[in-house]
C-alpha cells in the first residue's frame, strides 16, 4: 500500500499489531476485482478500501477520508467506556484515601450562633440541600419562605455539626438549616474532649479538683493539663490491668478448675474416690483462688476510690456543667488554637490509639487492634492450611495423575468451585465444621463445658478452614500452572541422569514453580483477608473479649470466635446505634483493609511478574 | 529411564526409593483428598436439604387396652414427655394412665354432683376443658400435669418400674433424665364456680370455650348454643382484690342472634380473642357470629361448607386460629379462611373462603386434634385410619392405622402430643395405640418453596418469604421464589450496567492502546477486582445511596448525556486535519476522552435539576410515585435508543449511499462537516420520532411508572446494579481482554495489511475470533454477581418482594443466608431451608460457570488452531 507522503512515518507498533494506517490513499486495483462491491458498498459486510468510479488517475490526487471505515465515533465509545472505568476507580480510591487518610485529622469548632436564639458549638461535618415540605415551609418565618421559594427553587441547605455531648443533649449530630444561621466563629478556650463513654465533650474547662486541689480553667496551664491527663491515665490502665488482666487470670484459673473437677464428676462418678479427691484439691484451690481475688478487688477499689478525687469540671458553649473524672477522658485539645504540628501530634495519637487499643462505645470509638489481630491471625491460619493441600493437589492433577477425560473433568470442576460463591462455603463451614466436626469434638474432648459449646460454634479453626476451602482452588490452579510452566525439557534431563521422580519434583520443578505458589497463595491469603460472608457464619463476632492467642496454656485458642476488620466495617457501619457518629471509624477501617488487600495483591502481581523475567531469561 | 548398568556407578540409595514411594503415594492420596473434600461440600449440602422433602416415620407403635370407659370420651391430654395419658368420662370420672405401658395410676376425679354433660369443649392446649350440663349450667376444669426436677439422689425408694425410664409409685411417674437428676410428674385438677350459661335452664346443646391467662387475671371465654338455638357468648373474667387478696369473678354475656328453633347443631368454635363465633350444623351449614361490637353481635354469615349430602364431621381451628378445618363424612378434609372480600355475601364484609384441600381419606372423617405448636393436624376416620397433615403444606405427613379389635366400637378420641412427636388414640372399649412419631420437617414441600400458596390472612396465593415472626402463632412463609427473583433481578441490572463497560474498555484496551499503557492499565484494573465486597456495600449504601437519592434525575440524565457528549466529541475530532489527528492517536485522544466524560459529567451535575424541573415535573420522587406529570417524558428516554437506531438505519437506506459517495470524494474538512452535520441530523430526527412514539404511547395509556420504575426507595435495585457492576466491571474486563489479546497476531496483520482500519480489524476480525471467550468472561461475571453477598446485604434493603421496580430494594438468596442462617437453630427447618437456598445458589453458579468454562475451552483450542 502507498501512502501519501508526509505520514508514511506512521510509527507502526512493535509486536505486529500495527496502529495502521488511518488514512489511505486509494489502491489501485480492487475496482476491476471487485465490481459489485462499487455498486453496493452498503451492503458489503467486508470492509476496507472504497473505490469511487472515477478513473484511477484522478483518485491518485486526492486524499479520501472513509469515516465509515474509521469507526471514529466508535472508537469514542470504546474508549469512552474506558474512561469510565478508569474514573470510577479513581473516584473510588479518592474517596476511601481522602476520608481514610483525614478523618483523624483534628477539626476546629465552629460556634453558631441560631436566629432563633441560642448557639452551638461543634465540628462540620458536611452539608448539603433538601427540599423542605410544606409543614415545614409553614413554620418558618414569612421572609425566609419567600427567600427560599424565590430565589432557591425551594431548596434549602443545611450543614451537619458533631455537637458531641451526647449526655446533655441526647443527640450528637444536629443538623442546622444555612437561614437559621446568622453567624459562625471559631473562639479559642474551646475544647474537644474524648471520653471512655458518652461520646465527644465540647465545651470549655470550668475548672479541675485534684484530689481537693481545685485549680479554675483560666488558670490552668497546658502543661499542668497534660500531665494531670497523663496521670489520670495511667489510673485507668493500672486499674484495667488489674481488672482485665490479674483478676481476669483468676477467673479464668477458677474457671479452670471448676471445668477439671466437673470432668473427674463426669468420668468417675461424683460417689467415687478420686471425685472426692479432686473435690478436696477443687475447694482448697478456689478458696485460695478467692482470697487473691479479693486482695485484687481491693487494690483496684483503692485506686478508683482514690482516681473518683481527680475530676473535671466542663461546661458546654450555653454553659450547662457536667463533671467528669479525669481518668475518663482518653484525648483534650484546644480545637481552634492548635498550631500545625499540634494538629499532627493530635492526627498520630489518634492513629496510635487505631491501631492499638481496643474499640471502645460499641466499636465506634477506639481502635481495632483485636480486628487487625484477629484478622492476621486467620489470614495466617488459612494460608498454613491452604498451602500444603493446594500443592499437593495440583502436583497430584498435573505430575502423577494420569492425563484424559476425567482429569480434564476435575480441572473444569476446580476452576468451577473457584465460582461458587463465598456463601455456600460459609453455609457447609457452619454446617460441616462447625456443628458435625466441632459438636462430635466437643462431645469426644470436652463434655465438661457442654452445653456450652467449645469447638461446636464458629471460631478461628472453623473460620480459616472455611476460608481455606474457599482459596484452595486459586492455589490449585496458580500452582498446576506455575507447574505447567516449568520446561518438559527440565524434567526429562533430571530424569535422564537418574533422579527419581520425587527428586526431580523436589529439586527441579518445585523450586521452579515456586513464585507461581507463592502467588497463588498471597492472592488466596488476599482473598480470604477480604471475605465477609462467610465468616458471618462461622465465627466473626462485633466485640471478641479475648484475643486468639493469650498468656494461657495452650497459648493459641482456636476455638474462640474473634473480630475481623471487614466484618468491623459491615458491623459499626450497618449495626451501630448511630451510624454518623460510626462513619469515621469505618472510613479509617476500609482504609486499612483496603491497604492490607491491596498490598497483598501487589506482592502477588510483582511476584508474578519477576517470574515472567525469570522464565524469559531461563528459557532457551 | 535408563537403569545404570555400569556396575561401578553406586546402586540407587534405598532411602531415595523410600521417600520416591511415600511422596508417590501421599501426594496421590492427598490430591484425591483434597478433591474429594472439595466435592464432599456438595454432598454435605446436599445430606442436609434431604430431610425437609422426606415425611414422618413412626418410630415405635405400642398398642394396650385400658379399661373400657363409662360412657363417652370427653377429653383426653397428653404431656410433653408422653409421660401420663389422661381422660376424662362422662360424670366427670378422670383416667390417668403411664402412656408408654398403659399402667393406670391413681388420680382424682371431678364430682359434677351428679349433672348430666350434654356438652364439652375443650382448649387446644388440653388445660382446660368446659362441660355444659342439662340445666344450662356450664364449669371449666383445669387438668394439670404436675411436674418437679430434683437431683437423682433423693429420689424415692421402693418405686415400681415401669419402662427403662420410668418408676412409679402409683399416683407419679418419675424419669431419669440427662444430668443425673429425676422428674416426677403427677396429675391435679381443678373444679371451677360453676357459670350460669343460659339462665332459662335449657340444656347446653354444644359449646367451645378458650381459657387465655393476662398475668395474674385469667380470662375464659365460652360460646354456647343451647337446645332451643339461642346463642351466647360469656367472658368470664377473674379479677384479684389488691387488699383482700380475694379472687372475684365477673361474667359478661352477649346475646347472640337467634337461630331457628331447633337448629341441630353440633359444633360450636370461638376464638382466643372471642370476637367471632361460629355454630355448625351436622349437614354442613355454619352460622358465623361476627361479636366485635360485644354490645350487639351480628350473625354475619350462613353458609355451607361441604357438598350437599356430605355431613360436616369435623370442625375446629389450627394453631393462630385462622384456619378452620373441615372435615366431611365423604372423607374430605379442606382448610377455610376468614377474609375480607368484596364480593362476599355476609353482612361485615368477610366470608368463609374455601383455600386449602386436603387428600381425602378412605372412610368418614371423625376426629381431628390440632398441633399446639405449629400447622400439623391429625384426622381421624371411621376406620381407624390417622392421618398427620400439614396446614400451610397441604401435605399428608403420615399415615397410621389403629388397630382395632372386632368388637371395637368407634368414638374415642385422638391427641397430637405437644412435641409433635407422638399420637394417642383412644378407644371407647379402651383399646389405646401410641405412636412415637417423627415429622421434623412438616412445614416444606416443594410447593411450598417454588409453588403459590395462599397463606393465612392473605387475600390470595402469593410467593412470600417471612421466615420468622413476633408470636408463636406465627405461620413460616418459606417460598424462595422472591429470593430467587432477587438474585436474578439485582444480577440483571448488575450486568446491565458492566457488561457495556467492561466488554467495551477491554476492546479499546486491546486493540487501540499502546502496549505499554494497556501494561498499566491491565494490572491496576485487576486491582480493583480484589476491592472486599464488604468496602463496595458500605460505599454504596452509605456514600452512594444518599447522593443519588437527591441526584436521581441527574443519574438518568448522564445515561444519555455521556454517550451523546462522546458521538459529538467523535464528529469534532473528526474535524481535526489527518495529520493532527494522527500524530494525537493514542494517549491525548483518550485523555481527550477522559475529559469529555468529565465535561459532561460536570454538564449533568449543573443541567440535572433543570432537567428533572422539565422532564419530571420538578420532583423526581413524586413523579414516579404517579404523584405528579405524565408517562411521556419516560417513555421518550426509554425509546430514544431504538429511535436512534431506527432513524439511522432509515437514513443509511435513504441518503446514506449519496453521503458515502459524496465524503469519499470530498476533502477531509468539509467531508468531516457533512459527517457531523449528517449526525447532527439523525440525532434530531430520533429525537423526535422517540417523542412523537412517547406521546402516542403516552396517548394509548401506557406508564412505565408501576412497573419498571415506581416509588423510590433508597437503598434500590439502582445502587445495587452501581456496586455490584463496580465489582464484576473488573473480572469481565480482564477475562474479555485476555481472550481478545489471544487472538494471534498475524490475523491481526493480515487485516491491516489488506487496508482495514484498526477499528474494522477489531470489529470484524478480532470480536469475532475472540466472542467465545468474551462469553465466557460475561458469563463469569454473572457468576460472581449471582452469588456476591456483602454488597446487596448492605445496599439492597433486604426486602423479599418480586416487585420489577428498579428503584426498589430486593432480597437475594445470598444476602438472606447471610442475614438469617446465624439466628436460625440447628437442624430446624428454616436451617435446612437456608441449606436448601445455598445448594440453589451453589447449582446456579456451578451451571454459569461449567457453561463458561466449556465456551472458554472451545474457544481456546479454536484459537490454538488459528
Amino acid at each position: 500500500m502507498k501512502l501519501k507522503p508526509g505520514v508514511a512515518s506512521v510509527p507502526q507498533a512493535e509486536n505486529g499489531n500495527p496502529d495502521a494506517a488511518e488514512w489511505q490513499e486509494d489502491p489501485v486495483a480492487p475496482e476491476s476485482k471487485e465490481p459489485e462491491k462499487v455498486i453496493h458498498p452498503e451492503s458489503s459486510g467486508v470492509p476496507g478500501i472504497s473505490t469511487p468510479p472515477e478513473s484511477v488517475a484522478e483518485m491518485r490526487k486526492t486524499t479520501v477520508w472513509d469515516f465509515r471505515a474509521r469507526g471514529e465515533p466508535f472508537v469514542w465509545g470504546l474508549g469512552g467506556a474506558l474512561a469510565i472505568g478508569i474514573l470510577m476507580i479513581i473516584g473510588f480510591i479518592a474517596l476511601i484515601l481522602y476520608n481514610g487518610v483525614l478523618t483523624f485529622y483534628p477539626k476546629p469548632i465552629d460556634v453558631v450562633t441560631l436566629r432563633e436564639g441560642g448557639v452551638l458549638a461543634g465540628e462540620f461535618v458536611r452539608s448539603d440541600v433538601y427540599r423542605p415540605g410544606p409543614d415545614t415551609l409553614a413554620s418558618m418565618p414569612k421572609e425566609i419562605v419567600e427567600q427560599i421559594v424565590e430565589e432557591d427553587k425551594g431548596k434549602v441547605t443545611r450543614r451537619l455539626y458533631r455537637i458531641g455531648n451526647y449526655d446533655l443533649y441526647n443527640e450528637d449530630f444536629k443538623w442546622v438549616p444555612e437561614y437559621s444561621i446568622t453567624g459562625t466563629t471559631n473562639p479559642p478556650g474551646l475544647y474537644f474532649f474524648e471520653r471512655m463513654e458518652w461520646g465527644p465533650f465540647i465545651g470549655r474547662i470550668k475548672s479541675v479538683d485534684l484530689n481537693g486541689k481545685v485549680i479554675p480553667g483560666d488558670d490552668l496551664s497546658r502543661d499542668r493539663l497534660k500531665t494531670a491527663l497523663q496521670r489520670a491515665s495511667d489510673r485507668r490502665k493500672s486499674i484495667y490491668e488489674l481488672e482485665r488482666g490479674r483478676m481476669g487470670d483468676v477467673n479464668y484459673r477458677m474457671d479452670k478448675a471448676r471445668l477439671a473437677l466437673r470432668k473427674v464428676a463426669l468420668n468417675k462418678g461424683e460417689d467415687s474416690p478420686e471425685y472426692k479427691e479432686a473435690k478436696a484439691r477443687f475447694e482448697a484451690a478456689s478458696a485460695e483462688l478467692q482470697s487473691r481475688y479479693d486482695e485484687l478487688a481491693k487494690e483496684a477499689a483503692a485506686i478508683k476510690e482514690l482516681d473518683g478525687k481527680y475530676t473535671i469540671m466542663l461546661a458546654d458553649v450555653s454553659g450547662q456543667e457536667k463533671t467528669l473524672g479525669l481518668s475518663n477522658i482518653v484525648r483534650c485539645y484546644a480545637a481552634n488554637s492548635l498550631t500545625l504540628f499540634d494538629k499532627l501530634a493530635v492526627y498520630f495519637s489518634r492513629w496510635g490509639e487505631f491501631l492499638t487499643q481496643e474499640p471502645r462505645e460499641a466499636n465506634t470509638e477506639g481502635g481495632v487492634m483485636p480486628a487487625i489481630f484477629g484478622t492476621f491471625c486467620m489470614t495466617v491460619l488459612l494460608a498454613l492450611a491452604v498451602a500444603p493441600f493446594g500443592v499437593i493437589a495440583a502436583l497430584y492433577l498435573r505430575e502423577y495423575a494420569k492425563q484424559g477425560a476425567l482429569v480434564s473433568l476435575v480441572r473444569i470442576c476446580v476452576n468451577n468451585l473457584a465460582g461458587v460463591p463465598s456463601i455456600v462455603y460459609g453455609v457447609f463451614g457452619l454446617g460441616f465444621f462447625a456443628y458435625v466436626l466441632g459438636g462430635s469434638i466437643d462431645a469426644l474432648f470436652f463434655p465438661e463445658r457442654l452445653p456450652n459449646p467449645t469447638f461446636g460454634t464458629g471460631g478461628l479453626l472453623w473460620a480459616s478452614l472455611t476460608l481455606a476451602l474457599l482459596t484452595v482452588p486459586v492455589v490449585i490452579v496458580a500452582t498446576e500452572e506455575a507447574l505447567a510452566a516449568v520446561p518438559q525439557s527440565m524434567r526429562e534431563g533430571s530424569l535422564a541422569c537418574g533422579a527419581s521422580k520425587w527428586q526431580t519434583i523436589k529439586y527441579i520443578v518445585l523450586p521452579r514453580a515456586m513464585p507461581g505458589i507463592m502467588t497463588g497463595l498471597i492472592l488466596a491469603m488476599a482473598r480470604g483477608a477480604e471475605e465477609v460472608a462467610p465468616l458471618m457464619l462461622v465465627g466473626v463476632v462485633k466485640l471478641a473479649p479475648e484475643l486468639p492467642v493469650d498468656g494461657f496454656f495452650p497459648y493459641i485458642h482456636l476455638d474462640r470466635a474473634f473480630m475481623h476488620l471487614g466484618f468491623h466495617i459491615y458491623d459499626v457501619g450497618f449495626q451501630s446505634r448511630n451510624s454518623e457518629a460510626a462513619r469515621p471509624m469505618v472510613y479509617v477501617t476500609t482504609f486499612l483493609l483496603i491497604s492490607l488487600v491491596f498490598s497483598l495483591n501487589a506482592a502477588s502481581i510483582f511476584l508474578r511478574n519477576r517470574l515472567k523475567k525469570k522464565f524469559f531469561a531461563g528459557h532457551f | 529411564m535408563a537403569q545404570p548398568k555400569d556396575s561401578s556407578l553406586k546402586q540407587t540409595r534405598k532411602w531415595v526409593l523410600i521417600a520416591d514411594k511415600i511422596a508417590d503415594n501421599s501426594i496421590t492420596i492427598g490430591g484425591l483428598l483434597v478433591i474429594c473434600t472439595v466435592f464432599g461440600m456438595m454432598v454435605f449440602l446436599v445430606w442436609e436439604v434431604i430431610p425437609l422433602f422426606l415425611g414422618g416415620s413412626v418410630q415405635k407403635q405400642t398398642e394396650y387396652r385400658l379399661n373400657a370407659s363409662p360412657g363417652r370420651v370427653l377429653a383426653m391430654k397428653l404431656d410433653e414427655q408422653k409421660t401420663i395419658g389422661v381422660r376424662v368420662t362422662e360424670n366427670g370420672v378422670l383416667t390417668a394412665w403411664h402412656a408408654a405401658t398403659g399402667t393406670i395410676l391413681k388420680a382424682p376425679s371431678f364430682d359434677l354432683q351428679g349433672k348430666k354433660i350434654t356438652a364439652v369443649a375443650t382448649t387446644r392446649n388440653g388445660h382446660h376443658a368446659a362441660f355444659g350440663f342439662e340445666d344450662g349450667t356450664a364449669r371449666f376444669v383445669e387438668i394439670t400435669h404436675k411436674t418437679e426436677v430434683n437431683p437423682l439422689n433423693e429420689m424415692p425408694s421402693g418405686l415400681k418400674r415401669l419402662n427403662d425410664r420410668d418408676q412409679t409409685d402409683g399416683t407419679a411417674v418419675y424419669s431419669e433424665i440427662p444430668g443425673r437428676q429425676f422428674r416426677k410428674m403427677w396429675i391435679e385438677v381443678k373444679l371451677y364456680d360453676e357459670i350460669k350459661a343460659f339462665d332459662s335452664g335449657s340444656p347446653i346443646r354444644a359449646m367451645d370455650c378458650r381459657f387465655s391467662q393476662f398475668g395474674e387475671r385469667p380470662l375464659q371465654i365460652l360460646a354456647a348454643i343451647d337446645q332451643k338455638g339461642q346463642g351466647r357468648l360469656l367472658k368470664v373474667e377473674s379479677k384479684l382484690n389488691l387488699f383482700t387478696r380475694e379472687l372475684k369473678t365477673e361474667v359478661t354475656a352477649a346475646e347472640l342472634p337467634a337461630l331457628p328453633e331447633n337448629v341441630p347443631v353440633v359444633h360450636a368454635l370461638v376464638n382466643e380473642v372471642g370476637n367471632t363465633v361460629y355454630f355448625a350444623q351436622q349437614d354442613g351449614t355454619v352460622y358465623r357470629f361476627n361479636v366485635r361490637d360485644f354490645e350487639h353481635p351480628l350473625l354475619a354469615e350462613t353458609t355451607r361448607l361441604t357438598e350437599p349430602g356430605v355431613s360436616l364431621n369435623v370442625f375446629g381451628y389450627l394453631l393462630g386460629e385462622a384456619s378452620i378445618v373441615a372435615g366431611g363424612s365423604d372423607g374430605s378434609v379442606n382448610i377455610y379462611f376468614l377474609l375480607r372480600r368484596k364480593d362476599a355475601h355476609s353482612q361485615d364484609g368477610y366470608a368463609l373462603v374455601h383455600t386449602r384441600s386436603f387428600e381425602s381419606q378412605p372412610a368418614p372423617i371423625v376426629g381431628f386434634a390440632a398441633s399446639q405448636r405449629c400447622r400439623s393436624f391429625v384426622t381421624q376416620d371411621e376406620s381407624g385410619n390417622l392421618w398427620l397433615r400439614h396446614g400451610t403444606s397441604e401435605r399428608t405427613l403420615l399415615k397410621v392405622k389403629e388397630s382395632r379389635n372386632e368388637s371395637s366400637s368407634g368414638g374415642g378420641k385422638i391427641v397430637l402430643a405437644p412435641r409433635r412427636d407422638g399420637l394417642l388414640a383412644l378407644l371407647e372399649d379402651g383399646t389405646t395405640n401410641l405412636w412415637d412419631i417423627d415429622v421434623p420437617h412438616p412445614e416444606s414441600s416443594l410447593h411450598t418453596l417454588f409453588g403459590k400458596v395462599w397463606y393465612e390472612g392473605y387475600p390470595s396465593p402469593s410467593y412470600t418469604w417471612q421466615s420468622t415472626g413476633a408470636t408463636d402463632a406465627f405461620e413460616p412463609k418459606l417460598s424462595i421464589v422472591p429470593l430467587v427473583f432477587g438474585t436474578l433481578k439485582a444480577t440483571f441490572y448488575a450486568l446491565l450496567f458492566a457488561v457495556p463497560l467492561a466488554i467495551l474498555a477491554a476492546i479499546y484496551t486491546s486493540e487501540f492502546l499502546p502496549a505499554s499503557v494497556r501494561g498499566k492499565i491491565k494490572p491496576s484494573i485487576e486491582v480493583m477486582a480484589s476491592i472486599p465486597s464488604v468496602v463496595l456495600g458500605f460505599v454504596a449504601a452509605l456514600v452512594l445511596a444518599p447522593v443519588v437519592e437527591n441526584w436521581v434525575a441527574a443519574v438518568i440524565m448522564a445515561f444519555v448525556c455521556i454517550p451523546l457528549s462522546l458521538m459529538l466529541a467523535a464528529y469534532l475530532w473528526q474535524l481535526l486535519p489527518p495529520p493532527m489527528a494522527l500524530r494525537l492517536d493514542g494517549i491525548p485522544k483518550f485523555i481527550c476522552m477522559l475529559a469529555i466524560i468529565g465535561v459532561s459529567l460536570w454538564v449533568t451535575y449543573s443541567l440535572g435539576p433543570l432537567f428533572e424541573k422539565y422532564f419530571f415535573h420538578g420532583d423526581f420522587k413524586a413523579w414516579v410515585n404517579q404523584d405528579v406529570g405524565e408517562a411521556a417524558p419516560f417513555w421518550f428516554l426509554l425509546l430514544l435508543p431504538v429511535s436512534a437506531i431506527f432513524v439511522s438505519t432509515a437514513a443509511g437506506r435513504l441518503i446514506g449511499y449519496r453521503v458515502n459517495q459524496y465524503l469519499k470524494r470530498a476533502r477531509p474538512f468539509p467531508a468531516a462537516l457533512v459527517d457531523l452535520g449528517r449526525w447532527l441530523g439523525i440525532a434530531t430526527a430520533s429525537i423526535a420520532v422517540s417523542y412523537g412514539a412517547a406521546l402516542v404511547f403516552q396517548g394509548l395509556g401506557l406508564d412505565a411508572r408501576g412497573s419498571v420504575v415506581g416509588t423510590y426507595v433508597q437503598r434500590n435495585t439502582l445502587i445495587v446494579g452501581f456496586a455490584m457492576g463496580f465489582a464484576v466491571i473488573p473480572l469481565i474486563y480482564t477475562l474479555a481482554e485476555d481472550a481478545l489479546n489471544a487472538v494471534p497476531a498475524h490475523l491481526r496483520s493480515a487485516s491491516l495489511g489488506c487496508g482495514a482500519t484498526p477499528w474494522q480489524t477489531a470489529i470484524w476480525i478480532v470480536l469475532p475470533t475472540a466472542v467465545s471467550g468474551v462469553f465466557s468472561a460475561i458469563m463469569i461475571g454473572m457468576g460472581r454477581a449471582v452469588g456476591e453477598t456483602m454488597i446487596v446485604v448492605m445496599s439492597a434493603g433486604n426486602t423479599p418482594l418480586i416487585d420489577m421496580n428498579i428503584f426498589n430494594g430486593l432480597r437475594a438468596l445470598s444476602a438472606n443466608i447471610a442475614v438469617e442462617l446465624p439466628e436460625a437453630p440447628k437442624d430446624d427447618t428454616l436451617y435446612r431451608i437456608l441449606f436448601f437456598t445455598g445448594l440453589v445458589l451453589f447449582g446456579m453458579t456451578f451451571v454459569i460457570n461449567t457453561i463458561a468454562e466449556m465456551v472458554r475451552l472451545r474457544f481456546r483450542r479454536r484459537s490454538a488452531q488459528l
